[in-house]
C-alpha cells in the first residue's frame, strides 16, 4: 500500500465519550454485545512480518464468567520473540524514513478504524477484562485519542529546534527514531495503554513488537488489525500474545532499544535492572518508559464540601473494582470532618451494586482472575484483623455462582500506621480511611511514601490548593473531584519516585521517550568568508 | 453509527438555534394583547418592592460585571457552612480574596468597572481586615450575617413548622405554596429513609397546620376539581442513592418505595405531591418513575401529582408529546400537573457536555429558549383539557405571553397556574394575584448547611448576564422587555 501525506490536521480534541444516559446508545451497546458473543471465540495469533506462528493454545477469558471463552490465542516463545525483533529490525531504515506526516496519516486513520467499531470494541473490552460500559467506552475513546494526538505531536517533533545561531555557523536539531521498541502492556486498560505506547513509538519512526497481557490478547489483536488496515506496513509491528517468556526475551534482546512498559512495580524494576546490562551485539543503551504501581491517597481537609467527597470517592476507589493504577486507595480526612465522612462514606459503599459487567450501572466487576482474588484476599483478612471494616457491600449469590472471580468492595479504618495494607497497592475494591490532625500532617504522610502516582484533595480554600499542589510529588493531583478518568491531552498522566520514569502520556513531552536528538553544526565559512 | 436519540423521545423539529420564530399558533390577539398586561404586571410588581432585596439587587448587579469577584462570593457562600469559626470564614474569604487581586477578571470590562484585579473599596478592606488577628473574628461575623442574609430571602424557614407562619401569610395573600426540602445529597439508604420521613413530616405538619386557613376558591378550585391546600416538591435524588446517568433504571427502582410512600400519605391527606426534574442525566430515571406510579391502580384516584418539564432542552417538544401521550393513556381522577419551566441546571448541562464532548442539550441562545417557552405554553394551553398547566417563569414577557394565551383561548382564570421562586418572585407573584390569577410560590425550607445548593444555584441565576430578573432590577425599558423573543 502506497502512503499518501494527508492534509494538515485539524487541532486535537477529545474524542467525545459516549452519551449513556440516552437509552438509544445503551441498546446499541447491548446489541454489539450479543454480535460479539455470536462470534465467540476470537482468534488471537503471533503475527510476525504478518504471517502467524504457531498455533492458538492460549484462551482468554470472561473474569464474571469464566466458562465464556473469548479469544482462542497464540502462546509466543523466546524463538518468536527474535523473530519478531529480527523482522522489526529489517523494517525500521523504511519506517524510520518515512516522513512524519505518512506515519501520523497512518495513526490517523487507525483512529478512524477504532471509531467505526466504537461499541463493538467497548464490547470486546467489556467482555475480556470485566470493566464496565462507562469505563469500557472511555477506554476506547482513550486510544483513539492517543493515536489522534501523537499524530499531531509527531508532525510537530518533526519541525527542527530552535537554536542559538552566530554568523557562520548553520545549527540543527532534530529528532531521530532509536530503533526497535518493545511494548509490555497490561490488561487494565486493554486498548487504551497498548495504543498509546504503540502509537508513540510507531508515530516517531520506530518499528514495534507488541507484547500484551495474556489475560487481554483479543484486544491486542484488534489493535493490530486497526494499524494494519490504516496501511501500517507488516514489518512496522509485530505480535506476541503468550505468558512471561516473550517478555523476558524481549527486556535482554541485544537490538531492542526501547521498552516501553506498564504494569506492577516488581515487574517494572525488573526490566530496568536487565535493561542497564549490555549484552553481545548490544550498541546501545537501552531506554525504559515504565509505568508502574501506585499507593494513591486522597486528602479531605476540614472544609471540603462531603456532598461532593463521597461520590467522588466512591467512584475513585470501587469503579472497574479499583483495578486502574490511578484509583484512589487511602483516605486522609481532617480530624473535625472524620466521624461525618466515614459515616456517609460507610452508608454509599454499603450501595455499592457488584454484578455482571454487561449490567448498565453495576459499580463493582469480577477482578480479572483467580489469582487477583487470592491477593486481594489477604489484604481483606488484614482488614479483618487489624483494622475495623466500616462498610462492605453485598456479593450478589448469582454473579458468584456463574465462577465469577467477585470480591466484595470494603472501607476499612484503625488500621496500625505500620500495617501493609495502608502502603501496599492492593489493586482492588479496597478503600482504607483515616483521620488526621491537619493537612499538614497528611501530606508528610504523602511524601513518606515510595509512590507517586496520583493523589487527591478536597478543600475549598485557594490557600491550601496551593500550599498541597507545591509540596506533594504526585505525577498527577486532581483537586475536588475524582481522581481516576484521565483525558489525553488535558491530564498528562506518569508517575513519579517508584510509581515510574516519571514521562507523562498524552502529555506534550512524552513522545521524547521514543526518540534521540541528533544535533548537526555546519561551518558555513569558506576562505573568511560567509557564504 | 446508530442514532443518539433517545427511543422515547421520536425525532420531532428541534428548531435551530437563532432562527426566526416560526409562526405562533394560530389564536388570535395574542401579541396584541402582551404590552398592556406586562405593563400592568410591572406596575404591581413595583408596588410590592422590598427595598431590601433592591439594595441586594444593586449589589448584585454590580459584582455580575465582575465574574472573579462574583465566583469569589459563590465560593465563599459555598464554603460557608463547612467553616469551623469565624476566624475560618475570615481566612478562606482573605484567601479568595487574594485570588480575585491577584488576577484580572476575565470579564468584559467596561468604562466604570474597577481596573482588573482591583478591589472594591469595602471587600478591599475585609481582605486587609482579615489578614490581622484583631479583627479576623469581626470580618468572619460580618461575612457570616452577609451570607445568613442571603440564605433568609430564599429559605422559607429551618422546617415545616418555622416555615408555617409564612406560608399563612402567602395563603392570606392569595398566593398559594409549593414546599420544597433542602438537605445534603442522598448518598446512602438512610439518608434516602431519612428524607422520605422528612417528606411525610412535613406533609402532616403543613395539612394539620393549613386546616384553618380562610378559603381562598382560586387556589382550591380549577377546570378539574378541588386543588390541595398542601403542595410538596420532591427531589428523586435525594430518594436514592443509586441514580446513575448510563442506568436510569436502577435509581428508579430504589426510589420507588419511598416514592411510593409518600403518595400515599399525600393520597391520605389530600396533598398534592410534585416530582421536581433535575438535571438531563435523571431525566429518564425521573419521568419513568414518576409516571409509572401515578399509573399504579392505588393512585388512579389520587393524589393530586405533577412533574416538571425544562424548556431550555432542545428535545422539550418531543418530550412534552411523551408526558402529553401518558396523560391520554392513563387517566386520572386528579390529571397529570405539568409545571413548565426554563432549567436550572444550565451551566451544568453545557459544562457536562462540553467536557465530555456531546452536543450541548441545551439552547446556547437565551432569546430561541423563551420562544421555545412560549411555543410550550401554548401546547400546554391547548392541553388544559387533558393536564393542569402550571406556568413557571419570573420573565415578564413569558408571563404576559402566557396569560394573553390563556385569555385569547377562553380559559378561567384558574386554569392556568403561575408559580414563582420565594426570593426572586415576590413582587410577581404579588402582582399576578392581584390580576386574578392563580399562583403559587416555591418555598425551600431546610437549615444553611443544607440551603447551600439551591442558594449558590438561585444567585447564579440572578446574576447572569442574560438573566431577565437582572435586566429588569438594571432598568430595562419594559418595552424592550416584553418584545417578542
Amino acid at each position: 500500500m502506497t502512503l499518501t501525506a494527508a492534509a494538515p490536521l485539524a487541532p486535537f480534541a477529545n474524542e467525545p465519550l459516549l452519551e449513556l444516559r440516552r437509552g438509544a446508545e445503551r441498546t446499541a451497546l447491548t446489541q454489539a454485545l450479543a454480535d460479539l458473543d455470536a462470534h465467540l471465540p476470537l482468534r488471537a495469533p503471533v503475527i510476525v512480518d504478518g504471517a502467524e506462528r504457531g498455533g492458538l493454545p492460549r484462551r482468554s477469558v470472561d473474569p464474571g464468567r469464566p466458562e465464556r471463552v473469548l479469544a482462542r490465542a497464540g502462546d509466543a516463545s523466546a524463538e518468536d520473540a527474535a523473530a519478531a525483533v529480527a523482522a522489526a529490525r529489517r523494517a525500521f531504515p523504511a519506517w524510520s524514513a518515512t516522513p512524519a506526516a505518512e506515519r501520523a496519516a497512518v495513526l490517523v486513520r487507525a483512529a478512524a478504524r477504532l471509531r467505526d467499531r466504537r461499541y463493538e470494541l467497548a464490547a470486546l473490552i467489556l467482555r475480556e477484562t470485566a470493566k464496565p460500559w462507562p469505563e469500557a467506552d472511555a477506554d476506547v475513546a482513550e486510544a483513539i485519542d492517543f493515536l489522534e494526538y501523537y499524530a499531531r505531536q509527531a508532525v510537530a517533533l518533526a519541525e527542527p529546534r530552535e537554536l542559538v545561531h552566530v554568523t557562520g555557523e548553520r545549527n540543527t536539531m532534530t529528532y531521530a527514531a532509536r530503533g526497535v521498541a518493545a511494548v509490555i502492556a497490561p490488561w487494565n486498560f486493554p486498548l487504551a495503554i497498548p495504543g498509546g505506547m504503540v502509537a508513540a513509538a510507531l508515530v516517531t519512526g520506530n518499528t514495534v513488537v507488541l507484547k500484551p497481557s495474556e489475560q487481554a490478547p483479543a484486544c491486542a489483536a484488534a489493535l493490530y488489525d486497526a494499524l494494519r488496515g490504516a496501511g501500517l506496513p507488516a514489518g512496522a509491528l509485530h505480535l506476541l500474545p503468550g505468558g512471561d517468556e516473550p517478555a523476558r526475551a524481549l527486556v535482554v534482546h541485544p537490538h531492542v532499544h526501547t521498552i516501553a512498559f506498564t504494569g506492577s512495580s516488581a515487574a517494572g524494576r525488573d526490566i530496568l535492572r536487565k535493561a542497564a546490562d549490555v549484552v553481545p551485539g548490544q550498541h546501545h543503551l537501552k531506554r525504559v518508559v515504565c509505568e508502574m504501581g501506585g499507593k494513591n491517597v486522597v486528602i479531605v481537609d476540614a472544609d471540603a464540601d462531603v456532598d461532593e467527597v463521597v461520590p467522588a470517592l466512591l467512584h475513585s476507589a470501587f469503579a472497574f473494582a479499583g483495578q486502574k493504577c490511578s484509583a484512589a486507595a487511602r483516605v486522609l480526612v481532617h480530624a473535625d470532618r472524620y466521624d461525618a465522612l466515614a459515616e456517609r462514606l460507610a452508608g454509599a459503599v454499603a450501595t455499592l451494586e457488584v454484578g455482571e459487567a454487561s449490567v448498565f450501572g453495576v459499580d463493582v466487576p469480577a477482578v480479572i482472575d483467580p489469582e487477583a482474588v487470592e491477593r486481594i484476599a489477604r489484604y481483606t483478612a488484614m482488614a479483618h484483623a487489624d483494622g475495623t471494616v466500616l462498610a462492605q457491600a453485598p456479593l450478589p449469590a448469582a454473579a458468584s455462582a456463574a465462577g465469577g472471580t467477585y470480591v466484595a468492595p470494603l472501607l476499612v479504618a484503625g488500621l496500625p500506621a505500620d500495617c501493609p495494607l495502608l502502603h501496599e497497592e492492593v489493586f482492588g475494591p479496597l478503600l482504607t480511611i483515616e483521620p488526621v490532625a491537619s493537612v499538614d500532617a497528611a501530606c508528610d504522610i504523602v511524601d513518606a511514601s515510595p509512590f507517586a502516582l496520583t493523589g487527591g484533595l478536597f478543600s475549598r480554600s485557594p490557600a491550601t490548593v496551593a500550599h498541597v499542589a507545591a509540596r506533594t510529588p504526585v505525577g498527577s493531583l486532581y483537586v475536588n473531584r475524582e481522581i481516576t478518568g484521565a483525558r489525553v491531552g488535558r491530564h498528562p498522566f506518569g508517575g513519579n519516585r517508584l510509581s515510574g520514569g516519571g514521562t507523562k502520556a498524552g502529555g506534550p513531552d512524552y513522545l521524547l521517550a521514543f526518540v534521540e536528538g541528533r544535533v548537526v553544526v555546519e561551518n558555513t565559512v569558506r576562505h573568511g568568508m560567509v557564504v | 453509527m446508530p442514532p443518539v436519540a433517545t427511543p422515547t423521545a421520536p425525532a420531532g423539529p428541534v428548531p435551530a438555534e437563532g432562527d426566526p420564530a416560526p409562526p405562533p399558533p394560530a389564536v388570535a390577539g395574542v401579541e396584541a394583547a402582551i404590552p398592556a398586561i406586562g405593563t400592568r404586571l410591572a406596575k404591581a410588581m413595583g408596588r410590592h418592592h422590598d427595598p431590601r432585596a433592591a439594595i441586594e439587587a444593586r449589589m448584585m448587579d454590580r459584582i455580575a460585571d465582575r465574574p472573579d469577584l462574583r465566583a469569589a462570593i459563590f465560593r465563599l457562600v459555598d464554603v460557608r457552612p463547612a467553616c469551623r469559626d469565624y476566624p475560618d470564614i475570615a481566612e478562606h474569604l482573605a484567601a479568595l480574596l487574594d485570588e480575585v487581586a491577584g488576577r484580572p477578571p476575565e470579564g468584559p470590562v467596561r468604562s466604570g468597572d474597577l481596573p482588573g484585579g482591583e478591589l472594591p473599596v469595602p471587600l478591599g478592606l475585609a481582605r486587609s481586615l482579615a489578614r490581622r488577628h484583631g479583627s479576623r473574628t469581626l470580618v468572619g461575623v460580618a461575612g457570616a450575617a452577609g451570607v445568613r442574609a442571603m440564605a433568609g430571602r430564599f429559605i422559607a424557614g429551618e422546617d415545616a413548622a418555622d416555615a408555617l407562619p409564612a406560608v399563612r401569610r402567602l395563603w392570606k395573600d392569595g398566593i398559594a405554596t409549593s414546599v420544597d426540602l433542602l438537605g445534603e445529597a442522598t448518598v446512602s439508604e438512610a439518608e434516602a429513609d431519612a428524607y422520605r420521613d422528612r417528606c411525610i413530616e412535613v406533609l402532616r405538619t403543613l395539612s394539620a397546620g393549613s386546616a384553618r386557613f380562610p378559603a381562598r376558591p382560586l387556589l382550591e378550585h380549577d377546570q378539574h376539581g378541588e386543588l390541595p391546600r398542601v403542595n410538596l416538591s420532591v427531589k428523586v435524588s435525594a430518594l436514592t442513592p443509586h441514580l446513575r446517568a448510563g442506568a436510569p433504571g436502577r435509581g428508579a427502582a430504589s426510589a420507588a418505595p419511598r416514592l411510593r410512600e409518600i403518595l400515599r400519605v399525600a393520597r391520605d391527606l389530600h396533598a398534592h405531591v410534585h416530582v421536581d426534574m433535575e438535571s438531563l442525566d435523571h431525566r429518564e430515571a425521573v419521568r419513568d418513575l414518576t409516571l409509572s406510579l401515578l399509573a399504579e391502580p392505588e393512585f388512579a384516584a389520587g393524589p393530586s401529582a405533577g412533574i416538571v418539564h425544562q424548556a431550555y432542552l432542545t428535545d422539550a417538544a418531543a418530550e412534552l408529546e411523551v408526558l402529553l401521550g401518558w396523560a391520554r393513556r392513563t387517566p386520572r381522577a386528579q390529571p397529570l400537573s405539568i409545571r413548565l419551566v426554563k432549567g436550572a441546571y444550565w451551566d451544568h448541562e453545557v459544562v457536562e457536555a462540553q467536557q465530555a464532548g456531546w452536543t450541548v442539550p441545551v439552547f446556547t441562545d437565551r432569546r430561541a429558549c423563551d420562544r421555545e417557552y412560549e411555543r410550550l405554553t401554548d401546547t400546554l394551553l391547548d392541553h388544559a383539557d387533558l393536564v393542569r398547566p402550571l406556568i413557571a417563569s419570573h420573565n415578564l414577557r413569558s408571563v404576559a405571553h402566557a396569560i394573553a394565551a390563556q385569555r385569547a383561548r377562553g380559559l378561567e382564570p384558574d386554569a392556568v397556574e403561575y408559580q414563582v421562586l420565594r426570593g426572586l418572585g415576590d413582587p410577581l407573584a404579588a402582582a399576578l394575584a392581584a390580576e386574578g390569577l392563580r399562583v403559587r410560590t416555591y418555598c425551600p425550607i431546610g437549615d444553611l448547611v443544607a440551603g447551600m445548593a439551591y442558594l449558590v444555584r438561585r444567585l447564579l441565576e440572578n446574576t447572569a448576564n442574560d438573566s431577565f430578573l437582572r435586566a429588569h432590577a438594571s432598568g430595562t425599558a419594559l418595552d424592550r422587555l416584553l418584545e417578542a423573543p
